[in-house]
């Protein structure tokens, strides 16, 4: 669904991704794990297209992108991503957040947009909010409504980059059901998090990046039972 | 005591029509002062973040020109500029001088606005499928207008004051008049009293307006 090879990412002098190769398969859901400045946010930024690499080649539902010909707004839209921070439009109520996309970019008619918009907020839990401004959500209602507004767009695939970082514990749980619940229905996902027992239960494959590259993959039992890296169990040291 | 109060009663009781007529004045130098500045400053702040080298040296040529030079310094070099090219009253001469004044701080305030949205806004709408333009306008530019409101507030109150400065090319707005008044009555005291609570007073009503304003927008949003 989602194969990256030979990703090459600088800033300026520092190599930050050294020739990553990942391939995420239909309906397969990724958990990437790795120290702090290995290089999973601009991994998926990457895919997303935030950020160009500068060597390599992605290729997205059977198509290789060429970020110089290809349409790369078309692409993204193809690829959903929610962040950290949660990055919902403040100047916009819920249901506004979750329905901007679909009419600007896919010239979804108001009242459908409504109806799916309605429809995705169900599905997270907080149809009762449609109507209210993003400041008045907790932490966890936020990245609910955010994975509703990527969900939107109908991705292929999602990409979450630390959904539940930055929340309060005992807010984490409800975004991660929702994940779990979006696994379930076969979404491919990419989810970097800190979160192991999300990991062991719901990963296909776990993958750990060290300094730009990947050295190890496996599926979630051997990843913590028998990793082959050193740093890997260093890591899993460390998390357990 | 008493007796200042009651001499400035009689100085206000006798000029008062005169600084209606003036306030208005006033009040339509400082709206088309801020409305031409609005715009111009809308357009220079886009040549700032538009990404063009030329467009922005540009911009930047202009905002350090006009804000280093004082205000007085401009109204009568366009004064002057203007009435050699094209006749026109110097009320519209001392008009245009305030706006292309504010223009300089006006885009200033929309760039510093622009700029200080969070990049993680820009990056949601782009992730969405959203693409330059739609992000720009849909997303970045109202919240960055909703930030811009308290600084353009700000700006009318200084334009309030500043057009004052126009008297120098014999507009006939409040300090104008105010100073005639001094002239004439050699009661110089008494009129400048006068001129300085007509521009408080109107800088209070506008402060207070702004107020309510304001809070209005965070009812809403909340
Ligand atoms: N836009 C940028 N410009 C310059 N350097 C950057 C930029 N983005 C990331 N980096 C650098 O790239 C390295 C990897 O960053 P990245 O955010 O991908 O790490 P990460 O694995 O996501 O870390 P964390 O767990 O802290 O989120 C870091 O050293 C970071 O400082
Ligand atoms: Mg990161």
């Amino acid at each position: 669904m989602i194969i990256g090879e030979n990703i090459h990412k600088s800033f300026g002098d520092l190599e930050v991704l050294k020739g990553v190769d990942l391939h995420v398969k239909p309906q397969e859901v990724v958990v990437l794990v790795g120290v702090s400045g290995s290089g999973k946010s601009t991994l998926l930024r990457c895919f997303n297209f935030l950020e160009m690499i500068n060597e390599g080649k992605i290729t997205i539902d059977g198509h290789t992108v060429n970020p110089k010909k290809d349409n790369l707004t078309k692409i993204r839209a193809e690829v959903g991503m929610v962040f950290q921070h949660f990055n919902l439009f403040p100047h916009k109520t819920v249901l506004e957040n979750v329905i901007e996309a679909p009419i600007t970019v896919k010239k979804m008619k108001k009242e459908e947009a409504k109806k799916l918009g309605a429809e995705l907020l169900k599905k997270v839990g907080l149809e009762d909010k449609a109507n209210v401004y993003p400041s008045k959500l907790s932490g966890g209602q936020k990245q609910r409504v955010a994975i509703a507004r990527s969900l939107a767009m109908q991705p292929k695939v999602m990409l979450f980059d630390e959904p539940t970082s930055a929340l309060d514990p005992e807010l984490v749980g409800e975004v991660l059901q929702v994940m779990k619940q979006l696994a379930e229905e076969g979404m491919t996902m990419v989810v970097v998090t800190h979160e192991m027992k999300f990991a062991k239960e719901v990963a296909d494959r776990i993958i750990m990046i060290d300094e730009g590259r990947i050295i190890e993959s496996a599926d979630p039992k051997n990843f913590f039972e028998n990793p082959q890296n050193e740093r890997t169990k260093q890591f899993i040291q460390l998390v357990e | 005591m008493p007796e200042i109060f009651v001499t400035v009663y009689d100085v206000f009781m006798r000029t008062y029509p005169g600084f209606l007529e003036a306030t208005v004045v006033t009040l339509q130098l400082t709206a088309i002062g801020v409305i031409l500045g609005t715009v111009i400053g809308l357009v220079f702040a886009l040549m700032k973040i538009s990404g063009s080298k030329i467009l922005q040296t540009i911009a930047n040529i202009y905002i350090t020109i006009i804000r280093g030079t004082p205000l007085i310094v401009q109204i009568m070099f366009l004064y002057f500029g203007i009435v050699e090219i094209y006749t026109m009253s110097n009320f519209w001469a001392g008009a245009i001088a305030l706006g292309v004044h504010n223009g300089a701080y006006i885009a200033e305030i929309f760039r510093g606005s622009i700029q200080g949205i969070d990049p993680g806004q820009r990056e949601a709408s782009m992730s969405l499928g959203m693409d330059r333009r739609q992000t720009m306008s849909r997303i970045v530019f109202p919240q960055a207008l909703r930030r811009s409101i308290p600084p353009l507030g700000n700006q009318f109150i200084i334009t309030l004051k500043d057009s004052s400065l126009v008297y120098i090319i014999g507009v006939a707005e409040i300090f104008s008049l105010g100073n005639r008044e001094a002239a004439q009555s050699y009661q110089p005291f008494e009129s400048f009293l006068v001129v300085a609570l007509y521009y408080l007073v109107l800088v209070m009503i506008f402060t207070f307006l702004l107020r309510l304003y304001e809070n209005k927008l965070d009812v809403d949003r909340a």
